[in-house]
């Protein structure tokens, strides 16, 4: 936010196909080729439960404060990252570059996706990459301390910010 | 003259338009003259006070803007031209002045003798700088209008007028005015003599380039940049006629390339240019742009590389023996630069503006043939495999590098793929080094070469358009080593992705005739090997018998992938614009063989490869597809075996042999209507009766219903009996029997409907009486009369079996005709039933026929609808209430025109939503994500201050939605929770 660009030149990846999910035909559960799972409306006992592809689709598309791309293009995070325990969900990251000044940034446009979009019971833990940023601790203690992020929203040209950031999370592109 | 005063006095005071009518009617009518208003308007026009003054000129401008122009005789014409001249000078009254002269120039009477007066006032009082775009666009208008009208009086004028347009036009900005300028200095630069001011015309015109104009947002003018460019023609005659093209500024050398195409492309679509004499000129042109796109190359990874690529295409077809010089040059050096060691990052670059290059040589892709030497496409290129001649070794050798490296890999078949297009630029030959080199990445695991899989096989499909042979004999053998002969066991996943790979790139390769009479032979092949008894099962007869049921899912998998692929590439064959002449012949051997496969199974007495009905569905598929190509005489021969086959053998009943109607049924689907079938009725009346068999299944049931509704549809008129058995018989005896079980009934429903929908799409006369029948059903509002009210619905959607490629007979607007009819009995029955199970039985029918009928058949009635639907949202059907949801969300953005609809309701649309969105209130999941889809919507139309009452219900009753069993329905609470944030 001091105009100083922390990664001028990041890698971009390509995205990957917009649903990681793949047929039962292709992960070898089903012996027929065209099994592709149809949404079968009618079977109401069928619950699907909450999954790593179902976390990283929520915030794949979170653009990030320096580039306009995403952080699936920037590889910042990925669905291997994620972690989903029965109610505690972890989500790791990874800032493109160590002096990354925007990691916190990230988090809490991470953290504030999954706040909206997922069901109040999860506790969210966010958490950079272990060696990949040189304050690694104190970016893992801003993250989790809900004091501390309660304050970070109560600031009005920080949300914007973020906002900015949200503005293009679940678009399809 | 009293009235006349009265007007003008009193539009002085009001400038009502009404009043300049008025005179105008007056003076067309002759009650007055101009000479009166003229005097009338005497005080006026020379007071001086400055308002009064320029709304006299304003009036009398209006009146000559109104007035017939046979009332405006050379000497008012003259007494007018002179009076705004005289007017021009006074800044007041310059603006309805020069308005009036821009109208009073189209008069047919402007005498010659006024121009050059009218121009030397122009030209010294107009200060285009001061006056506003509107102004200004009158004098634009005026010189257009005289320039099309008086151009020999303009010429006499000479310098006096090219001098003093340019002065005027200079700094132009606003593009409205832009392409009017444009259209004149087009005229004056091709007509007039502007040899000592050639400069000038240079500075109005040049500094407009390049055009990088975009239109605002809500531009009334709708001007784009393409009207700019195109109104610049004038700019190219410029150029070549006079000689004082610059080398494009350097820093300004990407814009200025984007210019150069414009140019080519005015260039391309005036063949003025093409004129001898400026012929030298256009060399000269061309040579210096050729320069300076060969240097753009040096860097090909920049865009203006790619740029100057373009350019150099576009001028193939109109400088040939330059630019094909440059061609050739531009290969040359893209070449060097491949194979210099220090631009190594730069290959895929290179790859791609060869394969520009490339392009730009071959025909364009909409023309057929590429074997055939190209004549036709005009004589501009016929030479244009010389182009390569020298370079093609050359670069086919590079194209083969660059596929060896995965990251040029993708342009090199994009490049390969341009060069075959080239006409007789490759020889069979060296397509077989392609077919050689690209083959190896066929195999490959998709793993590690994903990307480039599809645009392998396009290549080589391409390929085996025209060489089939290289493809069949180097690509297909592995691809068919592939496939095993026995089915790989149950947990072997690779071994079957494996076989899944080979068939797709085969499905894809082979619909080339001749390799896709080779695909047949070998895929039946193998289903022959997959229906032999195992081996394994000979030799050591006592496991057999267990592992025969273990085994058989495999090999039914194995079949179903090989028959998949098959009908994958009979689909494309037959989908072509025009099909493949080929497929016909298969409906006398693959049918049969196949026919045969399943038939034995189904009547063998062990558990066989080919009863699976998922076989016999994708079974089904390639005979629909192979029937439909097929003309009318193979059609009835093959129709002939078949129902002797069906009817007069034995009449199976066991499941299996009851199966294979799925068989029969996509046959009869695409079949002609003029294929010969004898005692049709008969026949339907049977095919009726075997399905209230007990034993009948509901896939059975289906395809029963489709031979029904192709029959019904294409021989309505020679089966007005079956037609009155159902409506007489049939009706009575089960559709309106209450003593037959209601699951019967609901059955004989679902034929009664496949049988109405072919007569109502086909607007036959007995629809109707089918149709009716239905409302007495729905009147008894039990179960059956639900059934009923869904299949209202059912009657006007548009379904596979009845289309157009099936050869069914479909009359336009019929689901109009049809709601047109339905719709005024249902909504009279709605608001007279009391009885609740009517009602809401006539809510379902209503709810079905809006779904299925466009939105726009019933948009203006939606108010009387809303209320009817809102009332259906509390009933316990979730059918219904999908139904009625999909209609609101599809009419949402009409209702939002007349807000006031949506909004009365606003309140109870988000409750109802809301509650029909709780998987605790709704356990049907379709309603669910319907409801949350809509709710999502509603902030868009509704106005913030009506729904703000809701946000903080919405988003905490969304809170709970995400965390619905179902995945689809969290997606949607996530999108619509995140509508009502904002």
């Amino acid at each position: 936010m001091n105009g100083e660009v922390f990664n001028a030149n990041p890698t971009i990846y390509t995205k990957s196909k917009r649903s990681l999910r793949k047929s039962p035909f292709e992960t070898g559960q089903s012996l027929w080729v065209d099994d592709i799972e149809q949404q079968d409306w009618s079977d109401t006992s069928d619950a699907e439960p909450i999954d790593q592809d179902e976390v990283f689709d929520l915030i794949r598309s979170i653009a990030d404060p320096e580039h306009p791309n995403s952080l699936e293009e920037l590889r910042v995070v990925s669905p291997e990252q994620i972690d989903i325990g029965s109610n505690v969900i972890t989500v790791e990251f990874t800032p493109t570059v160590p002096h990354c000044g925007m990691s916190t940034l990230i988090g809490l446009s991470i953290r504030v996706r999954l706040m909206r979009c997922l069901p109040p019971r999860f506790k969210v833990d966010i958490r950079v990459k272990p060696g990949s940023h040189q304050s690694e601790l104190a970016v893992n203690k801003q993250l989790n301390d809900k004091e501390r992020v309660a304050a970070a929203l109560e600031n009005q040209a920080l949300v914007e910010t973020l906002e900015k950031c949200l503005a293009t999370a679940g678009s399809q592109e | 003259m009293e009235g006349l005063e009265r007007h003008v006095r009193s539009w002085f005071a009001s400038e009502k338009p009404a009043e300049i009518e008025h005179v105008i009617s007056a003076l067309s009518s002759g009650e007055c003259t101009l000479l009166d208003i003229v005097k009338t308007l005497g005080e006026y026009l020379t007071s001086e006070e400055d308002i009064l003054r320029t709304k006299g000129v304003q009036f009398l401008s209006l009146v000559i803007e109104g007035c017939p122009k046979e009332k405006l005789n050379r000497q008012a014409v003259h007494v007018l031209v002179t009076f705004y001249r005289t007017k021009l000078d006074d800044t007041e009254t310059i603006t309805p002045a020069l308005k009036g002269l821009s109208h009073l120039v189209r008069s047919p009477a402007l005498g010659s003798s006024d121009i050059p007066d009218l121009f030397n006032a122009m030209f010294t009082h107009v200060k285009m700088r001061v006056l506003v775009q509107s102004t200004r666009f009158f004098v634009f208008d005026t010189i257009d209008t005289l320039l099309k009208t008086h151009p020999d009086d303009l010429k006499a004028m000479g310098d006096q007028f090219v001098a003093g347009y340019a002065a005027l036009a200079s700094g132009e900005k606003d593009p409205r005015n832009l392409t009017v300028a444009f259209a004149i200095a087009r005229v004056i630069l091709t007509e007039f003599d502007i040899s000592k001011h050639v400069e000038d015309y240079f500075d109005i015109t040049f500094c407009y380039f390049p055009i990088t104009f975009r239109p605002p947002p809500n531009d009334p003018y709708g001007i784009s940049a393409d009207d700019l460019k195109s109104s610049l023609f004038f700019w190219v005659v410029l150029k070549l006629g006079f000689g004082i093209f610059q080398p494009v500024d350097a820093a300004i050398e990407e814009a200025a390339l984007d210019t150069l195409q414009a140019f080519v492309r005015v260039l391309q679509s005036n063949p003025v240019v093409a004129d001898e004499g400026r012929a030298d000129d256009m060399d000269d042109f061309v040579r210096t742009v050729c320069v300076d796109c060969l240097d753009a190359f040096g860097e090909p990874e920049k865009p203006q590389a790619r740029a100057g690529m373009k350019i150099l295409c576009s001028f193939l077809s109109i400088a040939q023996n330059l630019s094909s010089y440059a061609i050739a040059q531009a290969a040359e050096k893209l070449v060097t630069i491949f194979h210099d060691p220090m631009e190594v990052s730069n290959r895929a670059s290179v790859i791609v503006l060869l394969t520009d290059l490339l392009n730009s040589l071959a025909p364009p892709e909409n023309l057929p043939t590429p074997d055939k030497p190209v004549v036709t496409t005009s004589g501009s290129i016929p030479s244009s495999q010389d182009l390569l001649t020298s370079s093609k070794d050359a670069v086919l050798g590079l194209l083969i590098v660059g596929l060896k490296t995965p990251s040029t890999r993708v342009p090199s078949l994009h490049g390969l793929a341009a060069l075959i297009r080239v006409p007789s630029a490759v020889t069979k030959d060296e397509l077989g080094y392609i077919v050689l080199e690209v083959g190896e990445f066929v195999g490959k695991e998709p793993n590690d070469a994903e990307d480039t899989t599809s645009d392998v096989l396009s290549l080589l499909s391409s390929i085996a358009v025209v060489a089939p042979q290289h493809v069949a004999t180097q690509v297909l053998p592995p691809l068919f080593l592939a496939l095993p002969d026995r089915p790989p066991p149950r947990d072997a996943h690779p071994q079957r992705a494996a076989y899944w790979h080979a068939l797709s790139a085969l499905s894809q390769l082979c619909t080339q005739p001749e390799l896709f009479e080779t695909f047949v032979i070998r895929l039946t092949t193998k289903l022959d090997l997959l229906c032999s008894p195992l081996p394994s099962a000979s030799t050591n007869p006592p496991p057999a018998d267990i592992l025969d049921a273990e085994e058989m899912e495999p090999a039914a998998a194995y079949a179903h992938a090989i028959l998949t692929a098959l009908g994958n590439t009979l689909s494309a064959k037959v989908s072509k614009s025009r099909p493949d002449a080929d497929v016909p012949k298969y409906i006398n051997t693959l049918l049969p063989r196949l026919f045969r496969l399943c038939l034995e199974a189904a009547v063998s007495k062990e558990q066989q490869v080919f009863a699976d009905m998922r076989l016999l569905r994708v079974v089904a598929r390639i005979i629909g597809l192979v029937v439909e190509a097929s003309p009318t005489a193979s059609q009835s021969n093959f129709f002939g075996d078949l129902v002797s086959a069906y009817l007069d053998g034995k009449a199976g009943t066991s499941t299996r042999q009851r199966n294979t109607v799925v068989l029969y049924a996509a046959a009869h689907v695409p079949m002609r209507r003029d294929v010969y079938q004898i005692s049709l009725s008969r026949r339907l009346a049977d095919l009726v009766t075997w399905c209230s068999s007990d034993s009948c299944t509901a896939s059975q049931r289906e395809a029963a219903s489709h031979i029904l509704a192709s029959l019904v549809n294409k021989r309505a008129d020679d089966i007005g009996d079956f037609l009155k058995y159902q409506l007489d018989d049939y009706w009575s005896k089960v559709v309106y029997n209450h003593t037959v079980s209601a699951s019967d009934r609901r059955n004989a429903v679902a034929l009664w409907v496949s049988i109405a929908r072919a007569l109502l799409v086909r607007s036959h006369p007995s629809a109707m009486a089918f149709t009716d029948k239905l409302f007495i059903l729905i009147d008894e509002g039990d179960e059956v009369g639900r059934e009923a009210a869904h299949a209202l619905g059912t009657l006007a959607i548009k379904d596979e079996v009845l289309a157009k490629r099936n050869h069914a007979i479909l009359k336009v607007l019929y689901a109009q005709r049809y709601l047109d009819v339905v719709l005024p009995r249902i909504l009279e029955a709605v608001q007279n039933v009391t009885g609740s199970r009517r009602e809401a039985a006539y809510l379902v029918a209503l709810a079905s026929v809006l779904n299925a009928v466009p939105k726009t058949l019933y948009l203006p009635q939606m108010t009387k609808l809303m209320p009817l639907l809102i009332r259906g949202l509390n009933l316990d059907d979730p059918t219904l209430r999908v139904d009625i949801i999909n209609i609101l969300t599809d009419t949402v953005d009409a209702a939002s025109d007349e807000k006031s609809s949506l909004t009365s309701y606003a309140s109870t649309l988000v409750l109802e939503m809301l509650k029909n969105s709780m998987v605790t209130d709704m356990p049907d999941p379709r309603v669910r994500s319907g409801a949350l889809k809509y709710l999502a919507l509603l902030p868009g139309v509704i106005r913030y201050d009506v729904l703000h009452p809701y946000k903080a219900q919405v988003l905490k009753e969304l809170g709970k939605v995400l965390d619905d069993p179902r995945r689809a329905v969290r997606k949607e609470a996530v999108d619509a929770r995140y509508k009502y944030t904002g």
